[in-house]
């Protein structure tokens, strides 16, 4: 039983991938290469890698909006109304009484800062959980396909190709310093 | 303002700050030794508080307001200016924030928690709060009072430093796989299990940056919604002093006044123990001192206005405080105010000494100072005297309350060099942004072509 559980939580590790990095030393030539892969359509999947946020990778990738906004618009109204439902329920059953009305009429004003408060929590909240379900992490089984890559160099990863292969070769010729073999191991 | 010359490339950036970050000059470990000190010898005092009971305090009718909550409101002030700096300066595009930006957010998380500090050490009976916490306040029918601002400010700071947390460990992401690359075997284990699993994917980095932005534009009306709070602890009440609409901003421009003068206090000895020179440039530094001066003229014309419309109001109550204040027992606390806030400050309108470290350091240890004693003053000057001319009283903090206001500091400074030593201090991952960008030979020609021309370039 324990057995068949502890197998489920760790299942034992998939192939690890396979194929070649073409890396990169200079921004241009990695967003020229991006744009013609994307162009020419001659390398199915890839993934491309930088060492931060260059906005000219995004345009050269063609990323639009990221849905993480979705998140943060559906948290945030969320969280509005969980501050005002907070106050508003905790009312009934401790009237806060207002110019000697009944519990149930409410003074909104006072409430706007729990609102506003819960709005900012719950989108901020929202957005960490947007960003970590979009960019798949946390992730315990990541492969770290070159250290290089998160230091100064960007790079384009062809899975399943080697390294003589046509892909190889073409992102050579877009300006790729060196093409390394990633092992299955 | 004239972009800084770089000496330095982005390959020179996870080198140079994660080897200095492995070794720091030996001033980093005296700083340490002493910050130990300053939390030991607070320590001890609220001990002796706790064992003694609050009469070591001078807190006495009609005060019960005195140093702890002075201290409690200077912290948060100072927790302002990390998500400043990361938010509003980051949706503005303001570069030079790239820098700072890390350590600033760090400086909040320690001075938010140090503040949450001082509200338990003011209470007196710490042993006794779960008694405030649910579900004991629940299970006896005392529920919360949504109405009182004390209430609120308990929502604003715990949303703060929720926010403020996030923020900086999300920033602090890529950074912590850098160092996963670099390391090996039980560190490697450890940055690789704190940053996630990051592998810096173009893809990951869309939605990071979707998201930062995002958060960056949640924490903006947050920045200014807290300090506003904490104001309305005041404002909200019918203390002659306290009773103004002015306070909300008045109280967002100190805290950002004090905070960035902080973020100026803590970093340059931290660039010398690190050896960062060449990554945090006296351009960098200048423009924290000009964010100073603006901020610093905010809080002077606050403070005239404040003067201004206790005699224009024509209520003789709220006069007479503000004249007490200027002249009376507390005036000396007040022109420490003064001087240290608005006259001192003046003295970057020139650029030399706004680029000159050491003045510029003294200058602002000076403005946290009187950023201290604004807070001491409002306090303090209000409650000594009020309706009721026969509780009229006179506060003076006892030693107790100056042990731990000493250790409040050390308390923050030794979190703030811890992290100093094991994350990255200044934010690598942004730092290259606002670097030359790794252009190849014909790229950087297009570039100056394309910048002669006044063209955008991609």
């Amino acid at each position: 039983m324990l057995k068949k559980l502890m197998a489920k939580l760790n299942p034992p590790p998939g192939p690890a991938p396979q194929g070649v990095l073409a890396v990169y030393t200079y921004l241009d030539h990695f967003c020229s290469a991006i744009e013609h892969l994307r162009s020419t359509q001659e390398v199915e999947s890839y993934e491309t890698f930088t060492p931060t946020s260059y906005h000219e990778v995004e345009h050269a990738s063609g990323f639009g909006y990221s849905p993480v906004r979705w998140f943060t618009l559906v948290c945030g109204l969320t969280g509005t109304f969980f501050g005002f439902a907070l106050c508003m329920l905790i009312d009934l059953d401790w009237p806060l009484v207002t110019g000697g009305k009944t519990p149930g009429i409410y003074s909104l004003p006072a409430f706007v800062v729990i609102g506003f408060e819960m709005t900012i929590l719950f989108g901020g909240l929202g957005t960490i959980l947007g960003m970590l379900i979009m960019c798949k992490i946390p992730n315990p089984k990541t492969t770290i396909l070159d250290n290089r890559l998160s230091d100064d160099r960007f790079g384009i990863f062809v899975p399943n190709v080697g390294p003589n292969s046509s892909q190889a070769k073409l992102l050579k010729e877009l300006g790729a310093q060196e093409i390394c073999e990633i092992s299955g191991t | 303002m004239s972009e800084p010359v770089w000496t330095k490339t982005i390959s020179d950036v996870n080198p140079g700050i994660l080897i200095n970050m492995r070794n720091p000059r030996p001033s980093y470990y005296i700083a340490w030794a002493i910050s130990i000190f300053g939390v030991l010898l607070g320590g001890t005092c609220w001990g002796i508080q706790i064992a003694l009971g609050m009469g070591v305090t001078g807190l006495t009718s009609p005060v019960f307001w005195g140093v702890e909550i002075t201290n409690f409101v200077f912290w948060v002030g100072i927790g302002h200016a990390g998500t400043l700096i990361s938010a509003i300066l980051f949706l503005f595009r303001a570069k030079w924030r790239n820098t700072v930006n890390r350590s600033a957010e760090a400086m909040t998380i320690f001075a938010v928690i140090t503040a949450g500090l001082f509200p338990l050490i003011h209470a007196g009976r710490v042993w006794d709060l779960f008694w405030m916490m649910p579900p004991f306040t629940n299970s006896n029918n005392v529920w919360i009072n949504f109405r009182s601002p004390l209430m609120w400010d308990v929502f604003a700071i715990n949303t703060y430093l929720t926010i403020s947390l996030l923020f900086w460990y999300m920033g602090l992401v890529p950074d912590l796989a850098s160092i996963r690359d670099r390391t090996t075997g039980f560190k490697r284990l450890v940055y690789g299990f704190l940053s996630f699993g990051w592998r810096g994917t173009a893809k990951q980095w869309w939605h990071y940056e979707a998201g930062y932005g995002l958060l960056a534009a949640l924490a903006t009306p947050l920045v200014l919604s807290v300090h506003s709070v904490v104001s309305w602890d005041f404002a909200m009440s019918l203390q002659p002093g306290w009773h103004t609409t002015i306070f909300p901003p008045y109280f967002v421009a100190g805290a950002i006044l004090s905070g960035m003068a902080m973020v100026y206090t803590m970093v340059i000895p931290v660039r010398h123990m690190f050896r960062l020179e060449g990554f945090i440039r006296e351009d960098h530094l200048e423009s924290c001192n000009r964010l100073i001066l603006l901020t610093s003229t905010i809080v002077a014309y606050a403070y005239a206005i404040e003067f201004f419309i206790a005699w224009y109001s024509g209520n003789v109550y709220e006069w007479a405080i503000f004249q007490k204040r200027a002249a009376g027992p507390y005036a000396f606390y007040f022109w420490i105010m003064v001087f240290c806030n608005c006259i001192f400050p003046m003295l970057y309108w020139n650029k030399s000494i706004r680029r000159n470290i050491m003045v510029a350091m003294i200058i602002n240890v000076l403005i946290n100072v009187g950023m201290w004693f604004e807070r001491y003053n409002i306090i303090v000057s209000s409650l000594v005297e009020d309706f009721v001319p026969g509780s009229w009283g006179h506060y003076q903090p006892s030693w107790i309350e100056i042990g731990i206001t000493v250790g409040s500091f050390g308390w923050f400074t030794f979190w703030f060099l811890m992290f100093c030593r094991f994350f990255p201090f200044i934010s690598m991952s942004e730092l290259k942004l606002i670097m030359p960008k790794p252009l190849s030979p014909e790229g950087r020609k297009a570039l100056q072509h394309s910048s002669l021309e006044g063209e955008e370039h991609v």
